[in-house]
């Protein structure tokens, strides 16, 4: 394991420069609701200015409808959007991940199907990864996929399921042979399914503030085309293995309060600053830049052709962590007793990172199987 | 909309990135290879008895580390700010106990941007106090200056390192407004040992009078610079010996057994190997990016975060390693305390925990909120303006002025050919 260091080349910067006056021209400070990292609103607009900028699925190939951008190109869209706020949660999901999926394990067809309109901005996925009795023991899923003329019939749950009330495709792991004795990872096949397929069934699990982000899908003999079978049946665990290396490592999860932060600095300048204030504002800088060049470091391996799972998941393990940090030394000093309908923007801010940061340690793969992943890594063992 | 869609830009570099700051694979073989022969448990064991390691100073000494990045032309070594700071990651890496910063990058630093003379032997520095406002450079003491240019120190230093075996005390002091590089012989001098908590040497120096010489310090080369320069030797120092500590750690967790298996089995024994493996690749990052920015110019941001970084880091990598140690871990005979002891001590040295939350806390509360963002991702450097596309084919800018290559005469020296 080793985080070389790394920094933006000309280009690099070039774009860097660029994001920031897009944001600065479309979301001026002061005047939108910022988001709190990834879990941010649905604009399918805001989607499709960014995808016109080229800056949805921009490490997709051009011939696919992508922008034949690198990993680091992503992640300085990617942090510039999230440490702003902005309203990326229409196509993140298959921004981050899907959109690679279909490209590496997919068929010419499904590439054609699904990249264009993902990298226009167009599409939104939600992941059905866990279920009722299946979290993170994965490979114990028991949602099935059984053989029908030209297709598949799918029955099952599956749970905690983001935004499949305004998504359009679900990207499924569904067991299309029985568990096997000692090889539980056989038998997994991955799915493209239209979340409006007849059968398909999707309530709310109202979220503990009551905002809706979680349903729970529950398929009644729902028929999935052969042609939706993302690469070979049975080899689902492995492509959602790889899968989840997408998923970890980036801005995404180190970034989610920053907005909060910004903002208590925007609303405490001009009047004297309590000097544990002002040290605290320099130790979350601090911090921050230090995640920062891990992270960008990862992304730089990736455009090198390497695989850094352990790296991504110790930068995950370690920037969850950091934010709930960051969210308990602001409570820690803050006299106000904020709430979610406070006319403090940064005190609004702060009681949504207070009830919904638990979920960031937990949400892609707990930390708890992230160490599992990262000290297996370390100790030389395959992971 | 006036800016053109990225893909269009995309060859068109309008933007400049600085000079890449490279370290020689030959500096991180050769000292790292020289470390591992002589740093043995026994011999780090012995320094600290004795307080000192002759044999290992003086091997080192012949491979020229000694004077890295001290220019040659002022009797040096040459090379680059960046790759002594890669030395002292490897001195913290093998607990080398030698005064490897004192006498190079900040003693051979000061008495260079001076013009002082440098004596043959150990030169050691007064490492300089925060206080409020800013750094005061000689602790207690006051210099004034004779009519033939000579200097006279009075009062007092305190924890100064390896003093006892010096040559030379070198040390900033403010003289009529001016901040003024002085060196006096250390046999001018009282000086009473005193350990730090690892057992290096971090002696009071009482000056009474002594006499030695002194020349202005040029513009950028005072206290806060010093403190600056000596927060960053302490952070490679400290990348190196977090990293070798997570590595005992990750082998001693393998090879013992308790329940019928290895503990680094047990999910709460992993726990701390993944905390502790996160602290030393954010510390060695820390240090590598900071020595980077530092090499090219000011940076005063990367120096103060990595220091707060790698001292924060100091306190939870050694509660997790010792941890995962068990009583062995608080054994001498078992030598994870040569790192943990160390890392406690320069945690403290060159800036504590406040101290740089407090000047980072400034730079972050001057920027304001549209430059928090920025002050991450760029430090206080000046954001790169944009150039005309046709100049972007020559590289590097103005922060890029020292980051190029001298020629060195370190490398091999005793231990011949790899």
């Amino acid at each position: 394991m080793r985080f070389t260091p790394t920094e933006l080349t000309g280009p690099e910067l070039d774009l860097q420069a660029e994001v920031r006056e897009f944001l600065a021209s479309e979301l001026p400070p002061g005047t939108h609701e910022p988001c709190l990292g990834m879990a941010a609103d649905h604009d399918r607009q805001f989607s499709a200015k960014m995808a016109a900028r080229g800056w949805v699925g921009m490490a997709l190939p051009s011939r696919w409808g992508g922008s034949d951008r690198t990993a680091v190109q992503r992640f300085i869209v990617v942090e510039e959007m999230l440490r702003w706020g902005a309203p990326v949660g229409h196509h993140w999901v298959a921004d981050r991940q899907t959109g690679n999926v279909i490209l590496k394990f997919g068929t010419d067809e499904q590439r054609e199907r699904f990249l264009p309109p993902i990298c226009r901005g167009e599409l939104g996925f939600s992941i059905g990864m866990s279920e009722p009795d299946s979290g993170s023991d994965l490979a114990s899923v028991s949602t099935r996929a059984e053989r029908a003329d030209d297709g598949w019939v799918v029955n099952g749950t599956k749970i905690w399921t983001s935004n499949a009330h305004m998504n359009d495709w679900f990207i499924c792991l569904l067991r299309t042979a029985p568990m096997e004795d000692g090889n539980k990872h056989a038998g997994l096949s991955q799915f493209l399914i239209d979340l409006r397929s007849p059968g398909l069934e999707i309530s709310p699990i109202p979220f503990l503030d009551g905002s809706h982000h979680f349903n729970e899908v529950t398929f009644h003999d729902v028929f999935v085309p052969d042609i939706n079978v993302v690469g070979q049946p049975g080899m689902g665990w492995h492509q959602n293995t790889t899968e989840m290396a997408y998923e970890r490592g980036g801005p995404d999860r180190w970034l989610s309060p920053f907005s909060t932060v910004e903002q208590l600095l925007r609303e405490a300048s001009g009047t004297p600053m309590e000097d544990a204030v002002s040290d605290l504002f320099g130790e979350l800088a601090a911090r921050w830049w230090g995640i920062r060049n891990l992270s960008l470091s990862v992304a730089r391996l990736i455009d090198e052709g390497e695989a850094p799972s352990v790296e991504s998941a110790l930068v995950k393990e370690m920037g969850t962590r950091y934010e709930q940090e960051v969210v308990e030394k602001l409570v820690q000093l803050i006299d106000e007793e904020y709430s979610p309908e406070s006319e403090s923007l940064f005190e609004r801010l702060l009681a949504q990172c207070v009830v919904t940061f638990p979920g960031n340690t937990i949400r892609g793969g707990t930390i708890e199987i992230l160490r599992s992943v990262a000290s297996k890594g370390l100790q030389g063992l395959p992971t | 909309m006036t800016a053109a869609p990225s893909n269009q830009l995309a060859g068109m570099t309008v933007r400049t990135a600085p000079e890449p700051v490279v370290v020689d694979e030959l500096i991180t073989e050769t000292a790292d290879r020289l470390f591992g022969e002589l740093c043995t448990h026994e011999a780090v064991q012995a320094a600290e008895d004795i307080g000192g390691a002759p044999e290992i100073w003086q091997a080192f000494c012949e491979t020229g580390f000694d004077l890295i990045a001290v220019p040659e032309e002022a009797g040096g070594s040459g090379g680059t700010l960046a790759e002594a700071i890669e030395v002292l990651r490897l001195v913290g890496y093998h607990s080398a106990p030698i005064p490897a910063a004192e006498n190079g990058i900040l003693g051979g630093w000061l008495l260079a941007e001076a013009g002082l003379e440098r004596p043959d032997g150990l030169v050691t520095v007064v490492p300089p106090r925060a206080s409020e406002g800013g750094w005061s450079g000689g602790g207690t003491c006051s210099v004034s200056l004779n009519g033939d240019g000579t200097a006279v120190l009075s009062g007092e230093a305190h924890r100064v390192p390896w003093a006892r075996s010096a040559e030379a005390i070198v040390c900033v002091c403010e003289c009529n407004g001016t901040s003024m590089v002085v060196s006096v012989p250390a046999s001018e001098c009282t000086i009473t040992p005193l350990p730090n908590m690892a057992g290096e040497p971090r002696d009071t120096v009482s000056f009474d009078g002594a006499t030695g010489q002194a020349a202005p310090a040029p513009t950028g080369v005072d206290a806060g610079a010093l403190a600056q320069r000596g927060a960053l030797s302490r952070v490679a120092l400290m990348a190196g010996a977090i990293e070798k500590m997570c590595q005992l750690t990750v082998s001693y967790t393998n090879e013992r057994v308790q329940f019928g298996r290895p503990v680094a089995r047990f999910q709460a024994v992993q726990q701390h190997l993944v905390w502790a493996a996160q602290d030393a690749a954010l510390v060695r990052m820390a240090a590598e990016v900071a020595a980077r920015e530092a090499t090219r110019g000011d940076a005063p941001f990367e120096v103060a975060a990595a220091k707060l970084i790698a001292n924060q880091a100091a306190a939870r990598a050694t509660k997790a390693c010792h941890q995962a140690h068990g009583a062995m871990g608080m054994t001498q005979e078992y030598p994870l305390h040569h790192f943990s002891r160390r890392l406690w001590s320069w945690r403290k040295e060159y800036g504590s925990d406040a101290h740089w939350s407090a000047v980072l806390g400034e730079m972050a509360t001057g920027v304001g909120a549209d430059g928090l963002y920025p002050l991450i991702t760029s430090g206080t450097a000046p954001w790169p303006e944009p150039q005309p596309a046709r100049t972007a084919v020559h590289r590097g800018d103005s922060r890029s002025g020292n980051a190029g290559r001298a020629t060195k005469r370190f490398g091999r020296g005793a231990l011949g050919d790899p």
